[in-house]
């Protein structure tokens, strides 16, 4: 069967398809915002000086990123209603995403807070400052700067990982993709088409990032010249003191 | 040594440079600390009264940086107590007089009595100089935006860097930095300032610029106990010099007595090497 240029823009710009663009898209975003939330609360219990929330979070961590995504989200949609707690294919794809970026993004946030220099504490603590201080003035925002580039990097991920909730016949962009295939038979201009979609929602994003990236990153050094490349930045802190 | 029993006459003579010395500010006595096995701190005892000039010299490891980092509650200590600005720095004395650990927020209270000037600066890089000196009177004591911009502009003329106010950290040089580092702990009004070996990790030729803002504030009053190995400052600026041997204060006397007249023998070796 010879590729139809037809049918491929037919797909690409059909309701049916557009339906599960905006699905996937929507999905990823509640996902994320639910992921990063849990995923911080995540960190702390697991930087916490108490015991219990330190071995809760590494549970936590070592059961949703041992395990795939596709068998947590089959197990939250079929396993679960036989103990009683029965989700919609909604509430199920949601949950199975969230915990699982939440497992991912939790090790993201604590290496992000742990990389902040010992010497921006030992300041904020001779200043007179509580720990929540401490946190939201100076080593959260240090530490945004450096968990936003892989927090962009999944947020890419879940774009494309949204296909999965598909096993639970979740109406996003690749289901829909493969009932076009199949009620026409046109295989290649169907996936062709979800393709295009999929990497249109993750350039946007890449686009996105690269803006939130130089914006965290302009306090610390002059902002990127036109060609593209950055002039170094000054020695500064920490760094200053080892010369 | 300990100066546990010292009284104000057994206070070295200010030989050619009188002050006015107030009440005891800093009291620490018989304070013991220990990292694992090492015993960093051995029973060390020191009075500081408001005006002093302090400097304390030591070789690296004897104890110097950890002494002043438990002034300021940034170590915990193992033994002895340590009184600040009239706070018992990090714990409270239960009615049978036990030392209680004080929890965070109390702490941080004890704090902001103090200023304390790093090695490495640790200016905050993702604020202007202006936000890094006005975060802490503005987000934490509650001054009105106005008030701390008005003051830390001031503090930076004082510190001679009147045109940074809207530069980022990244772009000063380590000497303006570190006077940064001053006026913004100077904006909290500290009734002691501690510097810890503050010209450390600049180049030589801008030691100097910090060590002049030092001074200015010495005469200014301010009370100051110094970690360095900075002795020019110790003879112009200082009431006392300490040296610190093995966890131990070893030697203590005036500036001329100190670098003329040293009792310890540990003295002798150190200024015979740093001089």
């Amino acid at each position: 069967m010879e590729f139809s240029w037809e049918h491929f823009f037919r797909f690409l710009f059909g309701e049916y398809m557009l339906t599960g663009v905006w699905t996937t898209l929507w999905l990823a975003c509640v996902a994320m915002l639910l992921g990063c939330t849990l995923g911080v609360v995540v960190a702390f219990m697991k930087m916490s000086r108490y015991w219990a929330p330190r071995q809760f979070a590494n549970l936590f961590i070592w059961v949703w990123r041992g395990t795939p995504l596709l068998v947590q989200m089959v197990i939250i949609y079929t396993v679960l209603p036989l103990f009683g707690l029965k989700l919609g294919v909604i509430s199920s794809a949601i949950l199975a995403l969230s915990l699982h970026e939440a497992a991912y993004f939790a090790e993201i946030v604590r290496s992000g807070i742990l990389s902040v220099n010992k010497g921006q504490t030992d300041a904020s603590l001779a200043l007179g400052m509580t720990w929540p201080q401490r946190m939201r003035y100076v080593i959260l925002p240090q530490a945004t700067r450096i968990i936003i580039p892989p927090l962009g990097n999944q947020f890419t991920l879940m774009i494309k990982t949204t296909s999965i909730a598909s096993v639970i016949s979740m109406e996003e962009l690749f289901r829909r993709t493969q009932q076009l295939a199949q009620f026409e038979f046109r295989v290649l201009e169907a996936y062709l088409g979800a393709a295009c979609w999929y990497l249109l929602m993750t350039t946007v994003w890449g686009e996105i990032q690269k803006r939130l990236e130089a914006h965290y990153d302009r306090p610390f050094g002059p902002l990127s010249d036109d060609d593209g490349k950055k002039p170094e930045r000054p020695v500064t802190g920490d760094a200053a003191a080892q010369v | 040594m300990t100066m546990d029993s010292m009284t104000d006459t057994d206070l070295p003579p200010m030989a050619g440079k009188p002050r006015d010395l107030g009440p005891p500010i800093v009291v620490i006595q018989n304070v013991q600390k220990a990292f694992g096995s090492n015993h960093v701190l051995r029973d060390v005892s020191l009075t500081v009264r408001t005006g002093e000039v302090v400097v304390i010299a030591g070789r690296s490891g004897s104890g110097k940086s950890t002494l002043l980092r438990c002034i300021d509650h940034l170590e915990t200590i193992d033994g002895g107590s340590i009184t600040a600005c009239g706070n018992l720095m990090g714990y409270r004395r239960d009615t049978g007089g036990k030392l209680i650990p004080l929890g965070d927020g109390k702490v941080a209270r004890q704090r902001r009595e103090m200023g304390m000037v790093f090695q490495s600066f640790n200016l905050f890089p993702h604020l202007s100089v202006l936000k890094n000196i006005t975060l802490s009177p503005v987000k934490i004591m509650g001054e009105s935006p106005a008030k701390a911009e008005a003051h830390a502009r001031e503090l930076l003329a004082r510190v001679g860097l009147p045109d940074k106010a809207d530069a980022y950290p990244a772009q000063l040089s380590g000497g303006q930095q570190q006077r940064v580092a001053i006026a913004r702990a100077l904006a909290m009004r500290p009734k002691v300032m501690l510097f810890d070996e503050p010209t450390s990790a600049l180049d030589p030729e801008m030691i100097s610029e910090v060590l002049d803002v030092m001074t200015d504030l010495s005469r200014q009053g301010m009370t100051m106990i110094v970690v360095t190995h900075e002795m020019g400052f110790a003879r112009a600026a200082a009431d006392r010099v300490l040296l610190m041997h093995g966890g131990e204060i070893v030697e203590e006397a005036p500036p001329e007595e100190f670098f003329t007249n040293p009792k310890s023998e540990h003295t002798r070796l150190f200024l015979s090497k740093i001089l």
